[in-house]
């Protein structure tokens, strides 16, 4: 009832200035997000010209060869290989970690630190160390087992490999923002329960796992989402001419191949929105299975 | 309160100010750094920037600008390129390749130095005649000039050679006589250690050099189709398959790289291109290195190489500078500079490359001391040169045709004898495929 108020002139000015405020942010989602988005979605129906001059519109065509093309379905699969190892692994070791460092001990900031620093480095930084440790020939792995396994490039394993270098560059980070929830479960519960005689093992799972788990819900939201776009480990650890590459490569690797390796930006953009749909139903199915699991205090 | 005025009017300021200079920055990026009035050069060979930037240097010596140069990794160079292009972002003056040349001619992003080499008598036929003419369009119109050609050698590591007791490689080696050699290297060396080793991805510097070498080829001359599937094309194939089979694994290649495996020591063999001598020559290991001119095919059988023969693969760079530059005359300038005859000189003397004119072989080979590179330059008298294979849009098929569904499968399983054929048949559809969407 009150909407059709009119507003009084301190509200107005309180209004203006809140509109001044927020503009920034605004201005900077639509020019950089929402209409590159947009526009992404038009060239998705175009046969794209050189240099992105003269689009053509071809209706749902690239649509058509993206559904027809084993690459797009297996690059798919091998996205959700990849997210099916570094989620569960990334979210349970984190929390094992950070259960540990909550303690009162010596040193723990010192080893807060240490599981945090793979967060600062940058992304190519850290594969390329990885590659290097990988290598067949000349690795550091293979060198300290006296074994000969090719880490990425037999494409049975390969994708273990890249997944585990995901893992490995998320914990910390993962870690970080439980140990922020485990401070806000208060002290009680747990003088309760060790008064009761429950054992730690009993504690971590009968109220630390359920009190984290808006905590849990917003790291596996936010890493499936991120798993799902992964490109730079792919990009920088694997050469093209890598025999596992068809089993590794993400769908944002093979959107890049087509739309800046080929020019096809149209083919491109058809791929990077399919993603986005798939990404979107995976989001909706966590949103509801947020009802059911997760416990708001 | 007064403080805090001050303190919020001076972030206020900063704020600005940094907004400010963000926008500069990216404004002077968008005419290539104006701002200082230097140029700005990509590349992608860091092996060629110091003594680019001498020529460059010597260039502003004579009352020019200051340049920059700056490198680009291949791969990322041409997404950068193309990016810069389509966003009117580039540099001033860059190197363009005949696999892209067409396409950025087309399109008009290069600035048409027509009339600036009209103006300026630039003498157009002393530059190799297949180079100038890549970076001339249908309608006559010039938009690069020649900075460079290449050549293919064979490169060997002799302390490998001495290990496993095989004599060297001399220039009347066929490709049999190098599998041989291989062979025998491979069988009496470590076993992480091999005669030869190739990537699906050395191309123009690898299995190119045999299908030209057998009589086939990868693009016919006029451009309209491929014969890779041709009995030629696959017999010089069905030879690399044959040196696959005693060469490095593809999978250890395509993770370390040839060159890195070479200079570990763990490769007697590599076949390689003029650009890449100088990497060779400052390895650690140096000494142990020598050229020898790329193996021939005896294909009239007479124990000796006709000039058809022995094919090396060539190719050269353009300078070429940016369509909206807002200097395009001293872009022209200084890409005459770099491609008049005393720069090409220089280039030749300091060893960064061999010259895109005839004839100044000799400085080049002067600049190795120590290391004889005749390799690369008697094969002009010896052998058969030819351009580079590509079509308009190369980048459509030379990235796929080494990738699995290309020869890739064929290099992972080199004792399979159908697997290189299937291969040569599945590229051809790729290349032909891509012939057709250019039209």
């Amino acid at each position: 009832m009150n909407e059709k108020r009119k507003m009084t002139a301190k509200e107005k000015n309180e209004a203006r200035w809140a509109y001044a405020f927020v503009a920034p942010t605004i201005l900077g989602l639509i020019i950089l997000n929402f209409y590159p988005a947009i526009n992404t979605l038009y060239q998705s129906f175009c046969k794209t010209g050189d240099f992105g001059k003269g689009n053509i519109f071809v209706g749902p065509a690239n649509y058509k060869t993206a559904f027809a093309d084993p690459e797009i379905w297996q690059s798919l699969i091998n996205t959700i290989k990849y997210a099916i190892i570094e989620v569960p692994l990334g979210v349970v070791i984190a929390l094992v970690l950070a259960v540990f460092l909550n303690r009162k001990l010596k040193g723990t900031s010192v080893f807060r630190t240490i599981f945090f620093l793979p967060m600062v480095c940058a992304p190519a930084a850290v594969a390329m160390v990885w590659k290097w440790l990988y290598n067949q020939q000349f690795g550091l792995f293979n060198n300290l087992f006296h074994s000969n396994i090719a880490w990425i490039s037999d494409p049975k394993i390969a994708w273990i490999s890249v997944g585990v270098i995901g893992v490995w560059s998320i914990i910390g980070y993962n870690m970080v923002l439980f140990i922020s929830g485990l401070q806000e479960i208060p002290g009680d519960y747990y003088e309760a329960a060790e008064i009761d005689g429950a054992t730690g093992i009993r504690q971590f799972f009968d109220i630390t796992v359920p009190l984290l788990s808006p905590t849990t819900f917003f790291i596996v939201q936010t890493r499936v989402i991120g798993a799902l776009t992964i490109f730079d480990l792919m990009f920088m650890v694997m050469d093209k001419t890598n025999n596992a590459l068809p089993k590794v490569q993400s769908a944002v690797y093979v959107f890049y191949k087509y739309s800046f390796d080929q020019g096809n930006k149209g083919y491109g953009a058809a791929i990077v929105m399919i993603l986005v749909i798939f990404i979107m139903l995976v989001t909706a199915v966590m949103q509801r299975a947020e009802k059911k699991f997760v416990f708001y205090n | 309160m007064k403080w805090k005025k001050v303190c919020a009017a001076a972030l206020c300021l900063a704020m600005a100010g940094s907004l400010a200079a963000c926008g500069g920055s990216s404004g002077s990026a968008a005419n290539s750094g104006s701002s200082d009035g230097a140029l700005t050069i990509n590349i992608w060979d860091a092996n060629q920037q110091a003594g680019i930037q001498e020529i460059c240097n010597d260039w502003t010596a004579l009352g020019n600008p200051k340049v920059n140069v700056e490198v680009i990794d291949w791969d990322n160079y041409w997404t950068l390129l193309e990016a810069g292009a389509s966003g009117g972002d580039l540099p001033d003056v860059f190197w363009m390749h005949s696999n892209y040349a067409q396409i950025y001619m087309d399109n008009d992003i290069l600035l048409d130095l027509t009339d600036y080499i009209e103006k300026d008598g630039v003498d157009m036929s002393m530059y190799y005649e297949d180079i100038a003419n890549m970076f001339t369009r249908s309608d006559g119109k010039i938009f690069a000039l020649p900075k460079d050609h290449d050549t293919i050698a064979l490169l060997y590591n002799k302390k490998l050679f001495d290990e496993a007791g095989v004599e060297y490689p001399t220039n009347d080696w066929t490709y049999e006589d190098m599998y041989t050699a291989a062979k025998a290297i491979t069988e009496g060396t470590a076993d992480d250690t091999y005669g030869y080793a190739l990537n699906t991805s050395n191309d123009q510097d690898g299995w190119f050099n045999y299908i030209y070498s057998y009589g086939g080829n990868i693009i016919n001359e006029d451009k309209t189709d491929t014969g890779i599937d041709s009995a030629e094309s696959k017999a010089g194939m069905e030879m690399c398959r044959k040196m696959l089979t005693v060469a490095t694994p593809q999978s250890v290649v395509a993770e370390s790289g040839t060159d890195s495996l070479f200079v570990s020591g763990k490769v007697g063999m590599i076949t390689q291109g003029s650009w890449m001598i100088n990497t060779f020559y400052t390895a650690e290991n140096s000494a142990d290195y020598a050229w020898a001119e790329i193996p021939y095919c005896d294909r009239n059988g007479d124990g000796k190489c006709q000039k058809e023969e022995r094919q090396s693969c060539y190719n050269g760079l353009g300078w070429a500078a940016d369509a909206a530059t807002n200097r395009p005359d001293e872009c022209a300038s200084l890409i005459e500079y770099l491609c008049s005859k005393d720069a090409q000189l220089k280039q030749a003397e300091l060893g960064i490359t061999m010259a895109g004119i005839p004839g100044i072989s000799e400085e080049f080979a002067n600049a190795f001391e120590g290391m004889d590179v005749s390799a690369f330059t008697d094969i002009e008298t010896d052998g058969t040169l030819y351009l580079r294979p590509g079509t308009r849009n190369s980048g459509k098929w030379q990235d796929p045709m080494k990738q699995a569904g290309g020869f890739l499968d064929a290099f992972q399983n080199p004792t399979d004898e159908a697997a290189m054929s299937t291969a040569c048949d599945n590229v051809a559809k790729m290349i032909r495929n891509a012939i057709a969407e250019d039209q």
